[in-house]
This record gives structure tokens, C-alpha cells and sequence, in this order.
């Protein structure tokens, strides 16, 4: 199947699922109100809350939620072919991600745009938001870790990759200082700082960094774990300067690169016409994970993701102009971040290899379709750069530069952010030094992850890390499906169509805690008692998000007002006003089962 | 109608690292509140200047990194009455941090001209 021919069709079909189905819920499950007043009108600071064209907000919030892990997940997923991985990616953001995005800024705009989790407590329990802390302490520290694998991995693949993202750093700070300090215009330094990158790409090319005799004169039996610990030792650091020094004039770069890379994956593949070669479904070897539910784990980010309701309703509501703008900039993004999975999985299966039988030995079990999926997108990424006229070595260590970049950035602020949560989580406990300490906290946020990175089959084989790829997978999809039981909720509550929440909720809820299970007998089978344990307790965290949402999901349909419906806050009957309420009331009364809460 | 654009320093942006990463304000720790930086920030007392003022126009707060917004609208309104290369350029200039755009051309800087002198600049533009 030639790949253009897959570009256009999934343009089609995400083109009709934004153009129908996020009408539909814009319309019937949303029941979106151009009149609304947002948090973003009604708190208007020009700092947190500044009402944006929804162009300029499409622009923010796509670049934030867009990164290396809808990369990942496809490029190890398409193991079981290109068919079931590009079907979920679609289907999953048509009628998971795009219901998640979407609901989560408008349930967020609807509550004083505040975070998802501060809302579960709202609409839920208390318990609720509890339970939402320790499972994005529990996701933070996978991403964290995994990342920090895959960045070890190809640093070790592509010497020549060190240069660059070493440089990059003080080459980025420099550039940051010049445009604040002489007020000159961004894009013409950040665009030499982009040339500049593809310099120091072939520099690094010409010298490539390789510390395995450094590692075997450390003890360390991989290369890898030394690079897992020097990049620990950067976010550690670098998580505790001000992230306008280096975090934002980096991801200024590295917002060009993501163009760049799109750009040379739909030119690469168009003007060299390439073919998949892969099969649509692989035949695979017995004893691999099967595709029911591993498939839908491995590909988190891509078909749904649960980091975007912390994006949604963190940062986004606090700008949405119109309650209307929901749609292009949550359903929009979702979409977006859709593609770039579609492209991951193009590069894997279109790119990486020429024929049927190199494919094969790229993907012929799990373990080394998990430990070299990434190298395998980089490698596409390569072909395709190369029917541009890029010779190949040097468009594999661009691909590598630019996964590594997403992956360091994500670290960044993964770290700055775990930081937070075990604050928080801390000052529940009552660990009053631990949750004071900014210090021992960032320790914390490092270490734990570290230690999941190195410890003993870490990353070393792909088999483990794959299998830490779908617990980060897991505790990913946990956090979509508290966030789509609090949409649901609300939406039930308010006595509007929940049907398109609940259908992607209960399948998550049914595909993670069975992936878990699965892997549980597996890892007690296999005697890994640091995972085994692990898988547990996310297994346990299902099962209580189960009970609360199925509690919290009866109790809307019996008519229960939720435990902060008459807070001072709003609670569940939202914050903001419609400057025409009863036209809305009156437009939505056949589909209400009393008065809207939202409208109160 | 007119668009006035703010060109806001990466200092202040929020922060974005990609899938899988998020501000503080994301993981349920946004009761702390804002109180406070309201005055020590220049914009947003030109924001908030603006939008009381001049209630029917349309007022932007943009990232300097936004350059997918900036550049295509700077480049599109020059165009209007200038050549390509005229264009070019000025659609550079408004990635500037702290520019102030009138219908995407930089009449000013808002640190240097603080609320006040946007104000002014902005009715000045407006009526020329």
C-alpha cells in the first residue's frame, strides 16, 4: 500500500470525525454556548487568564501536547502490524481522544478552569483527587524513566547524536539572553539557532561521542545506564533553573524541528512515493503479547492520552475566548497529535525498511520490536529525508536529535513537575520536611525514576523495557479514564448525551486493568519482583477508579447533585454565565432531564 | 476592525515540553492563586489597559514563540500595501518580544512605552 495513499485517507476520515462527530459534541454532549462567559473573559488578568484567538490557542496547546511519546508507542506497536496499530490511532482519536481533549477543556472552562484533578474532587470525592495525585505520581515516574531509556538507547545507537544536544543547551541559553537582552525579533536567531543545530548534526556526525570504555571503567555493564545517569543528573539541574533560561528558547528550537520533521515525513514519502512494507497484520511469534489489550496500551499518546486533560484544563481553559473554540483547539489538537502518531507509524513500516524480509528481522519478537522501535522510526525518518537528497547517516542522526530533544524536554518538565506531586502528595501524608523541602523533593522526583531505569533488566533488554512502556501506557490511560469519568459525570449531571464519554471510558477501563493482569501472572512467572509489584499496585489504582467512577456515574443517573454542587465555588454548577441563558435552556430542553446545571 | 497584538517575552510564557509534560497549574495545585503579579507585570496592566478602553477591539496576548501565528498574520497585512521583501522582513520584526502590533505592523515596545504609551500609540496608529 503506497504510504500518500494512507496520508489521504486518514486526512479524510479525521477531516469528517472533526467536521461530525465533534459537532455532535460540540452540540449534544457539550452542549457548547457561544455566549458562555469564559473563565478566561470572566477573570480576565492578562497574566493566568487572557481570552486568545483560537488560532493563536490551537498553536499553544498543540506544541504542548505534541512530544516524543506518540513516536514511541506507534513505532513499537506496529509489531502487530500496520493495519490494528493505524486503525486505533484513528478510531482512537475520532471517538477517544478528540471526546477526551475536547471534554476536558470544556469541563475545565465550565469549573473556573481549574486543573482536572481539583474537579474530581468536585464532581467526585475527595477520594477522587487523591487517587488522581498518586496515579500522576505513578505516570510521571514511568514517563520519566522510560524516556530516559530511550534518550540512553540512542545515544548509544547514534554516537553522533551527543554532540548536538550537549550544545544545544548552552547554544539555546545564549540564544534566549540575546533576544531578551537586545529586544530583537526571535525568529532570525532561533532560525540560526536551528542551522546552527544542523551544523553541529554533521559535527556530530564527524565526531561521534562513545563512553563505553568510560561505562566499563565505572562498572556499568551497558553504556546505556551511564547515559540514564547523566541525564538524570541534567533534569536534576536543569529542572531547578527558570524555565525562560533554557526550557522555553530550547522548545522555541525544537518547535521548528517538529515542523521540520512533519514536513520531511509528508515530503519524503510523496516525492519518493514509498510503499509500506510491512504487513497489514503480523503474523507474530508465539508467546508475544497479545494484540487484545496490548495494542491499546502501547499506543498511549497517539489515541488517547491522559496528559492532555492536565493541558486542557491546566493551562488552555485559563485562555479559551469562546466556550465555541473548544472544539478546534481540544478536538483540534487531538487530531494533531494524531498525525504526528500516523507518521510514526509510516516511518516504522514505510521507511525503516525496503523490504518485506528486512522488516521482519526488524520486528521479529517483542523484545526487539520494543528495543528498536524508536531506532526504527529514526531510520524512516532517514529514508525520507534521503528522497529529499539528505544522505542517510546524516537524516538518521537529525531523526535521533530530534526525538532526543522532545524526550530531554519532556524530562524537564516531567521532573519539574513530579516535583510538585510529591509535594502535594507529601503534605497530605502529613511529611511535613518532605513536602517543605524543594530540595529533597526534586531528590525524590529523580531518584524514584532513576532507580525504575536502572534497575536490574531496566531497559537493558527490549522485552523489559517494553513492558515499562505499557505501564507507563497503563498509568497514561488511567489518567484518561479518570478524567473521561469526570466528563461523564458532569455530562450525565447535566442530563445531556453521554454516551460518546462512556463508551471510550469503559474501554479503557476494561483493556488496562486486563493488560495489567496479564502482565502481573507474567512477571510472578518470570520472578521480577521490583515490576511485579509495581503492575500491582497500578493494577490496584484501576480498580479503585472503577469503583469511584461507577459510584460517581449511579449517582448521576439517580440525580445526586455531587459533593460540592452548592460550594462556594460552584462546584459541579460550574462557574462562569451565559449572557442568554434561557434561549440556551429553551434550545436544550428536549434533551434535558431538568434544569442545566451548567446554566444555573 | 482592528487587531491589536501584544508580543509577550518567553519569560512569561508557560511552559511546554511536549506530550506527557504540563505546568503546576495542571496537577490540582491552582488554588494558590494569582494575587500579586498583577502589578509587577507591564503587560498585563497594558491588557487589561487596553481591553477597558477600547472595549470593541480586538486585543491579542501572543507568545514571541507563537511564530506560526505571528508570521503569517504580520506577513499578510504588509503585503497589503507593501512588496515581499518589505513583508519579509516585518513579519520578522514582529516576533520581537514585548512588540506591540497594530494590525500587524510594530508601532512600539511595551516595557519601553509602558500602558499608557501603548495606549497612546495605539489611538495614534488607529487614527493615522
Amino acid at each position: 500500500m503506497p504510504a500518500g495513499v494512507i496520508i489521504a485517507i486518514v486526512g479524510v476520515l479525521f477531516w469528517l470525525g472533526y467536521r461530525y462527530y465533534a459537532g455532535y459534541l460540540a452540540k449534544h454532549t457539550y452542549a457548547l454556548d457561544a455566549n458562555f462567559v469564559t473563565p478566561a473573559n470572566e477573570f480576565s488578568d492578562g497574566i493566568d487568564f487572557v481570552p486568545t484567538n483560537k488560532h493563536v490557542l490551537f498553536g499553544h496547546h498543540f506544541t504542548s501536547v505534541a512530544g516524543a511519546a506518540p513516536i514511541v508507542g506507534p513505532a513499537i506497536a506496529v509489531f502487530w502490524g500496520w493495519g490494528p496499530a493505524l486503525a486505533w490511532i484513528v478510531l482512537g482519536t475520532i471517538f477517544a481522544a478528540g471526546v477526551h481533549d475536547m471534554g476536558s477543556l470544556v469541563v475545565s472552562v465550565r469549573h473556573k478552569a481549574r486543573s482536572i484533578g481539583t474537579i474530581a474532587q468536585d464532581i467526585i470525592n475527595r477520594r477522587a483527587r487523591t487517587l488522581f495525585l498518586i496515579i500522576i505520581f505513578f505516570l510521571l515516574t514511568l514517563v520519566n524513566a522510560v524516556f530516559a531509556v530511550v534518550i540512553g538507547n540512542l545515544f548509544v545507537a547514534y554516537p553522533g547524536a551527543v554532540i548536538p544536544i550537549f550544545l544545544q543547551i548552552p547554544f539555546a541559553i545564549g540564544i534566549g539572553q540575546y533576544i531578551y537582552r537586545t529586544r530583537s525579533a526571535a525568529l532570525v536567531p532561533s532560525l540560526i539557532g536551528v542551522v546552527v543545530l544542523y551544523f553541529l548534526i554533521w559535527v556530530g556526525q564527524m565526531v561521534p561521542v562513545d563512553i563505553t570504555r568510560v561505562a566499563d571503567a565505572m562498572g556499568f555493564d551497558n553504556p546505556r545506564d551511564l547515559w540514564v545517569i547523566i541525564m538524570f543528573v541534567y533534569t536534576f539541574i536543569a529542572s531547578r533553573i527558570p524555565v525562560w533560561m533554557l526550557l522555553q528558547p530550547r522548545d522555541y528550537i525544537n518547535s521548528h524541528q517538529l515542523f521540520v520533521a512533519l514536513a520531511i515525513i509528508a515530503a519524503g514519502i510523496l516525492v519518493g512515493w514509498e510503499t509500506i512494507v510491512a504487513p497489514v497484520f503480523n503474523d507474530v511469534p508465539e508467546g508475544s503479547p497479545s494484540i487484545f489489550p496490548f495494542l491499546f496500551i502501547t499506543i498511549a499518546c497517539g489515541a488517547i492520552s491522559g496528559f492532555h486533560s492536565l493541558v486542557s484544563s491546566g493551562t488552555t481553559a485559563k485562555q479559551l475566548n469562546k466556550d465555541t473554540d473548544a472544539k478546534h483547539v481540544g478536538y483540534g489538537g487531538a487530531l494533531g497529535e494524531g498525525s504526528l502518531a500516523v507518521g510514526a507509524v509510516l516511518a516504522a513500516t514505510a521507511g525503516a525498511a525496503t523490504t518485506r524480509a528486512d522488516w521482519d528481522v526488524l520486528y521479529a519478537d517483542f523484545a526487539t520490536a520494543s528495543g528498536g522501535g524508536v531506532g526504527n522510526f529514526v531510520s524512516g525518518i532517514a529514508a525520507f529525508a534521503n528522497n529529499l537528497g539528505v544522505p542517510l547517516e546524516l537524516g538518521a542522526v537529525f531523526a535521533a536529535v530530534v526525538v532526543i530533544a522532545f524526550a530531554a524536554t519532556t524530562m524537564d518538565t516531567g521532573v519539574r513537575l513530579q516535583r510538585y506531586v510529591v509535594q502535594e502528595i507529601a503534605e497530605l501524608a502529613g511529611w511535613k520536611t518532605l513536602s517543605r523541602n524543594l530540595t529533597l523533593a526534586s531528590v525524590v522526583a529523580v531518584a524514584v525514576p532513576m532507580a525504575m531505569a536502572l534497575l536490574p533488566g531496566g531497559g537493558e533488554d527490549g522485552y523489559t523495557f517494553g513492558v515499562l512502556w505499557q505501564l507507563f501506557g497503563t498509568t497514561n490511560q488511567l489518567t484518561a479514564g479518570l478524567a473521561l469519568a469526570v466528563i461523564a459525570v458532569w455530562v450525565t449531571r447535566s442530563g445531556r448525551r453521554s454516551w460518546p464519554v462512556i463508551i471510550p471510558l469503559v474501554f479503557l477501563l476494561v483493556m488496562t486493568p486486563w493488560a495489567l493482569i496479564v502482565n502481573l501472572m507474567n512477571f510472578v512467572a518470570a520472578g521480577q519482583w521490583v515490576l511485579a509489584p509495581l503492575d500491582l499496585i497500578i493494577f490496584g489504582l484501576a480498580m479503585w477508579l472503577i469503583v469511584e467512577a461507577a459510584l460517581a456515574l449511579r449517582g448521576a443517573r439517580r440525580g445526586d447533585p455531587g459533593p460540592n454542587a452548592a460550594g462556594p465555588s460552584g462546584g459541579t454548577a460550574g462557574a462562569g454565565t451565559s449572557r442568554d441563558s434561557d434561549a440556551v435552556r429553551k434550545a436544550n430542553a428536549p434533551m434535558s432531564r431538568g434544569d442545566d446545571p451548567d446554566r444555573r | 476592525m482592528i487587531r491589536i497584538v501584544l508580543v509577550r517575552p518567553w519569560r512569561d510564557a508557560a511552559a511546554g515540553g511536549g506530550c506527557c509534560s504540563a505546568g503546576p497549574d495542571s496537577v490540582g495545585l491552582d488554588n494558590a492563586g494569582h494575587a500579586g503579579h498583577r502589578s509587577a507585570d507591564v503587560f498585563a496592566e497594558t491588557y487589561c489597559l487596553l481591553r477597558k478602553e477600547l472595549p470593541g477591539v480586538d486585543v491579542q496576548m501572543v507568545s514571541a514563540s507563537n511564530s506560526l501565528f505571528l508570521l503569517p498574520t504580520s506577513y499578510r497585512a504588509a503585503r497589503r500595501d507593501h512588496g515581499r521583501l518589505w513583508s519579509l522582513r516585518r513579519a520578522a520584526l514582529s516576533t520581537t518580544a514585548g512588540a506591540v502590533l497594530v494590525d500587524g505592523e510594530v508601532v512600539g515596545d511595551v516595557e519601553f512605552l509602558g500602558a499608557d504609551g501603548v495606549l497612546g500609540k495605539v489611538l495614534a496608529s488607529a487614527v493615522s
